[in-house]
């Protein structure tokens, strides 16, 4: 194995043999695990991925970037030596895209140097980096056993028991999907033994009062006293547990409850009292708050699939937010859940049922944006139709469509380019369309106008993307840009030099597209801003709660005309849908990854890329259609199986 | 002042180390003295947050002498208390290379750790734990809750900036490099986790005498679950036993509170209170959703929890760096934009009217515990509590000279009614100084702290 360790000349051997060792495991893991034929494929990538490193890559890092940034002088605190000699580690990755964010910008090398690449080095790096992926190890990546979400833990409390799931209102509210942290702090655990306590307050009958319905379901009946109770009680434990923990519990587990069982005993608790306390253990169980495995992995194990319990947890909580039902369990009991025909029914079946609005009220509302828009402050002099009814009527608005695209299974194109959506009487308003819709209720209506119709004509949208009393054409560029096409849009630098020198009369004529012009006036910004710019330019006809409008609060007239990368010329709202409804490949990847992401509750990393790509094959051949692209997610590597053992290759420096 | 426990405390000044791992857990001990000696009440610290620096000339005394005659904008809701109050210009933040694009996401999430996250797992959590649960770790086993975590914003902001996890944004408070602890937005269930659903502050929350027992037999049983899960996932097992086994202290402490007060009840053991204290203040918790009612019942929530002695540490995230207005301000702008006010004189009022309101709600909590008596002086004698901010100046991210605001006398350490003009040191120096001022011990500096800063305390 030839690795280009002449790259990190400066460091001293001992580091370099480290280096070595971890590239030299990197292999055979990557081998123990691929197919024969795929093996073949993804070593010649990962051999060209290693050639071009080695022989352009490392120089033109050499040449133009390691004088500023290598190990003596780390200007801006970016050292690229770790880089260049572990080029394909997880911690390498960011290093890579901040590079080649301002190789592709030229905000790298600066240009007061007198060394710069040519065009086509650029664009070799820019390529280059495109192929890291195939540096990584095939790893399904960390799946840390996950804790329930507040959402989840209240919507399982229902299912179990029957109590409204708000009784976990108090539990802090967090992020899921990606940025999920997963953690589990004492304020969290209290809450969860007093939410126990409520629930069982709620559903069982107070001591000497007759069995509830909940009770007599999940108790069964008090054995006669000289009956064995704990054998009783036994079986009891059993079949909470196996409705609890999602999962049959093992011996152990079971000891354990009756053991609960006993110490409510041996303190004189009645046996209705003394399987209520067996109950609570359960509520505060890990394997009740967690998503946990049912067996030991083999020994040596580095990979292994998750079992049919876990996968049914783990598809139920993506689509429904709460436990599997009977008919995944089921399956599970079965062992055939796991068996890729059977995964793709059950995620048809589970999208048509209504309780798949958690897809959106978990993953699309954070998609689009819109988790924050009930409580959003709006200029209500300006706006005073931002009422908490409009607020909910945007947000259902979105809910429907977004359940239109899955439930009738519409290709993701749809989301940006269609000819419908759903409204109310309140937010046809916005529309103009108030004489054709009234009342309340939320309905499906064909649209004329081709400016409407899809993401980026939709109110709640456009709003959540505006400042309380303006738009911001900044804003929405930047989300088309990161949300809707999946491009990375670098931070504003530190220290961002004035926009206007011009006294506030000078700027006072022009209108706001002509203001935010003058970011493309001054060098630092004009690199980013010629990009993200002219896609809220085409969004300003509509205002900040998403009217259409033909001039702007200066009065003067909207000009929504722009041009995009490829010299696509847009000249309103209308055109700017189609250029942007044209990059198919670029929406359903971005959706893809986002999804994939949330599916996990992680962020995607190393092999994930090789993921996506095989997912986008197969999602494209069948015309980007939404319950494709979830169904291949469902039964993607990454999410069927689990990481036993971080493979040598992927820790990073010394740790 | 007959005061035993301050002696350790300054002994405990004297340099960080060995000298800091003083055996100071019998002084701490507030409720157990014996029948009839007195004993110094504990120190509280309290940490109270406002994201987005300051307007700077409003802020900072003119000179050290002008600080209590005329006083900064931003401080006139303090005048009343500015003799108890410490003021110190030069405090730097940890420089955030390499996460220059991260200003907002660090600014927060560095303030009680003083140090960087680590810069190759930045997805996840890992940074250090914060000075508060450094704290909490102390004098928590104390009070029947060993801190309290508040924040005006639920924590749920989801922003991409250098890679890092969306946590960094929103928490201040760690309890170990990987674990962010979530913070109480509703007054109601706070008012319920510190009392009890009794409604009646002063009494202590009920709990079933099984449940401690109950819970030690399951953290028995989830090493039994251990074997089954991959490394990481055993990590994530470890922080749930950590969190319940932190659930049954809290039960042991109450249940131990409860005898005490039996005990008090029937004539064997005096109470920890003096007769010249103050009665628990009463909590309202507004109806409406103005800002700065919200705020004060949260502060008042402290001042409560800090006077009943049912914890020792609080920390408030009065706002957060993301999407956060001032209707009540009488504008609607979002703090953040406003910020980046490139020195324009209408976006610089609305920051130092945002910054003054944020500091009148830190000086409602202040004033509120110096008018409360406790043993010989009033309850913010015995605090620390510090109000700050993550940057110094919002429009050009600059951390050079963090604005703090550091009200209490603590126990007698803290040299209070002086601006200091040319302090040196850094976050991690003066959340270290805290710290030692409430007498905790710590094994190393925190974060990027590299001593102490005297001048913040009594020449020893």
């Amino acid at each position: 194995m030839q690795f280009p360790i002449s790259t990190a000349g400066t460091f001293r051997s001992g580091l370099l043999a480290l280096a070595l060792v971890r590239f030299a495991l990197a292999i055979p893991t990557a081998v123990a695990v691929a197919a024969p034929a795929e093996e073949q494929d993804f070593a010649a990538l990962r051999a060209e991925t290693e050639k071009v490193f080695k022989d352009r890559v490392t120089p033109f890092f050499k040449t133009y970037c390691t004088d500023c940034h290598g190990i003596h002088k780390m200007e801006g605190g970016i050292n690229f030596s770790p880089t260049l000699m572990s080029p394909g580690v997880p911690s390498s990755a960011k290093t890579w895209k901040q590079a080649l964010a301002n190789v592709k910008a030229h905000d790298m090398p600066p240009d007061d140097v007198d060394k710069q690449p040519t065009d086509e080095e650029r664009q070799m790096f820019v390529d280059w980096v495109g192929t890291i992926k195939f540096l990584s190890p095939k790893d399904p990546g960390a799946f840390v056993i996950r804790r329930l979400t507040k959402v989840e833990y209240g919507n399982t409390l229902r299912d179990l028991f029957g109590v409204d799931p708000a009784v976990a209102a108090e539990l802090p509210d967090e992020v899921f999907g990606e940025g999920y942290l997963n953690t589990l702090s004492p304020l969290q655990s209290e809450q969860y033994l007093g939410i126990a306590n409520e629930v069982l307050e709620r559903i069982l009958a107070s001591k000497d009062q007759p069995p509830t319905e909940a009770q007599q379901r999940l108790f069964g009946d008090t054995p006669a006293p000289d009956r064995d109770l704990r054998a009783a009680a036994r079986t009891v434990a059993s079949k909470l547990a196996r409705s609890a923990y999602r999962r049959p519990a093992s011996k152990a587990e079971l000891d354990l409850l009756v053991r609960v069982f006993d110490l409510a005993q041996e303190n004189k608790l009645d046996y209705p009292a003394s399987l209520r306390l067996m109950l609570k253990a359960v509520l505060v169980s890990p394997q009740f708050l967690f998503i946990t495995p049912e067996k030991e992995p083999e020994a040596r194990q580095t990979v292994a699939p998750l079992d049919d319990y876990q996968l049914a947890s783990r598809l139920s909580y993506l689509l429904w937010a709460t436990m599997p039902d009977a008919e995944l369990s089921a399956l599970a009991d079965n062992g055939t859940l796991h068996e890729p025909a059977v995964l793709q029914s059950q995620v048809k079946r589970l999208l048509a049922d209504p309780r798949s609005r958690a897809l959106f009220d978990g993953f699309g509302a954070q998609w689009l944006g819109l988790i924050g828009l009930e409580s959003k402050t709006f200029d209500t002099a300006k706006f005073p139709q931002m009422t908490a009814e409009m607020r909910a009527a945007m947000v259902d608005e979105a809910r429907l469509f977004f359940d239109s695209i899955v439930r009738e299974n519409r290709s993701v194109v749809g989301f940006v380019d269609c000819d419908y959506t759903f409204l109310n009487g309140t937010l046809a308003e916005l529309y103009g369309l108030e004489k054709t819709v009234t009342g309340p209720e939320m309905r499906k209506v064909k649209l004329e106008d081709a400016n409407r119709g899809g993401i980026l004509g939709m109110p709640g949208i456009l709003a959540t993307t505006s400042f309380p009393n303006r738009t911001s054409p900044v804003k929405r560029g930047v989300w088309v840009l990161e949300q809707v096409l999946g491009e990375q849009v670098p931070p504003a630098p530190p220290n961002v030099p004035p926009l206007e020198k011009q006294d506030k009369k000078a700027v006072e004529d022009l209108t706001l597209r002509q203001r935010t012009e003058l970011h493309r006036t001054n060098a630092v910004c004009a690199n980013c801003h010629k990009i993200l710019d002219p896609i809220g330019f085409g969004l300003e006809n509509f205002d900040a709660i998403g009217r259409w409008r033909d001039q702007d609060d200066t009065g003067g007239a909207i000009d929504a005309a722009g041009e995009l990368p490829g010299e696509k010329r847009f000249t309103s709202p209308q055109e700017l849908k189609a250029i942007i409804a044209a990059r198919k490949d670029e929406l359903a990847r971005n959706l893809t990854r986002k999804l994939l992401a949330y599916a996990l509750c992680r962020q995607l990393e190393g092999y994930d890329e090789i993921v996506v790509d095989e997912l986008m094959e197969a999602i494209a051949k069948d015309g980007y259609r939404m319950q494709t692209l979830i169904s291949e997610i469902v039964t993607s590597y990454p999410f069927v199986n689990r990481r036993i053992h971080e493979p040598e290759a992927l820790k990073s420096n010394g740790q | 002042m007959v005061n035993k426990f301050l002696i350790d405390r300054r002994t405990s000044l004297k340099g960080l180390g060995a000298t800091l791992a003083l055996p100071l857990l019998e002084t701490i001990g507030w409720a157990d003295s014996g029948k009839g000696k007195r004993v110094a009440p504990p120190v509280r610290l309290g940490f109270m947050y406002m994201p987005h620096g300051v307007i700077m000339d409003q802020f900072w005394p003119a000179t050290a002498e002008s600080f209590l005659t005329s006083p900064p904008p931003a401080l006139e809701s303090l005048q009343s208390v500015l003799d108890q109050c410490l003021l110190m210009k030069g405090i730097s933040g940890v420089p955030i290379t390499p996460f220059g694009g991260a200003p907002h996401a660090l600014e927060l999430s560095t303030w009680l750790t003083a140090q960087l996250p680590d810069a190759d797992t930045r997805n996840q959590i890992n940074i250090a734990i914060s000075a508060d649960q450094i704290a909490a770790n102390f004098v928590g086993g104390f009070t029947s809750l060993p801190s309290l975590e508040l924040a005006t914003m639920p924590q749920t902001h989801k922003e991409n900036q250098e890679g890092l996890n969306e946590g960094y944004y929103t928490h201040c408070s760690f309890r170990s490099p990987t674990q962010a602890v979530p913070a109480e937005t509703n007054p109601r269930s706070v008012l319920n986790r510190l009392f009890g659903k009794t409604d009646q502050p002063g009494q202590l929350a009920k709990v079933d005498p099984l449940d401690r027992q109950m819970l030690d037999l399951v953290l028995g049983g989830a090493k039994d679950l251990r074997r089954k899960l991959s490394q990481d996932d055993q990590h994530k097992l470890d922080e749930y036993l950590d969190s319940v086994r932190a659930v049954e202290r809290r039960i042991a402490a109450i249940e131990y509170r409860q005898k005490e007060a039996a005990l008090e009840k029937a004539g064997v053991a005096s109470s920890k209170r003096n007769s010249s204290d103050s009665p628990p203040i009463e909590i309202k918790i507004p109806e409406g959703d103005k800002r700065s009612e919200y705020m004060q019942v949260m502060c008042d929530l402290t001042v409560l929890a800090f006077q009943t002695d049912t914890t020792r540490v609080s920390t408030y995230i009065g706002s957060t760096p993301n999407g956060v207005s001032y209707p009540e301000l009488g504008f609607k702008d979002e703090h953040h934009s406003q910020t980046h006010h490139e020195n324009k004189p209408e976006q610089v009022a609305k920051v130092a009217a945002i910054t003054a309101f944020n500091i009148a709600q830190f000086a409602y909590m202040v004033k509120k515990m110096a008018s409360l008596r406790e043993g010989d002086g009033t309850l913010l004698d015995n605090c620390i509590m510090m109000w700050g901010s993550g940057l110094e100046d919002g429009n050009k991210h600059s951390r050079e000279n963090l604005p703090f605001i550091i009200a209490g006398k603590g126990g007698g350490t803290i040299n209070t009614g002086r601006f200091l003009p040319d302090t040196k040191g850094n976050q991690g120096d003066l959340l270290t100084t805290i710290l030692a001022c409430a007498g905790i011990p710590l094994d190393r500096p925190i974060g990027i702290a590299t001593k102490q800063i005297k001048e913040m305390t009594y020449n020893l």
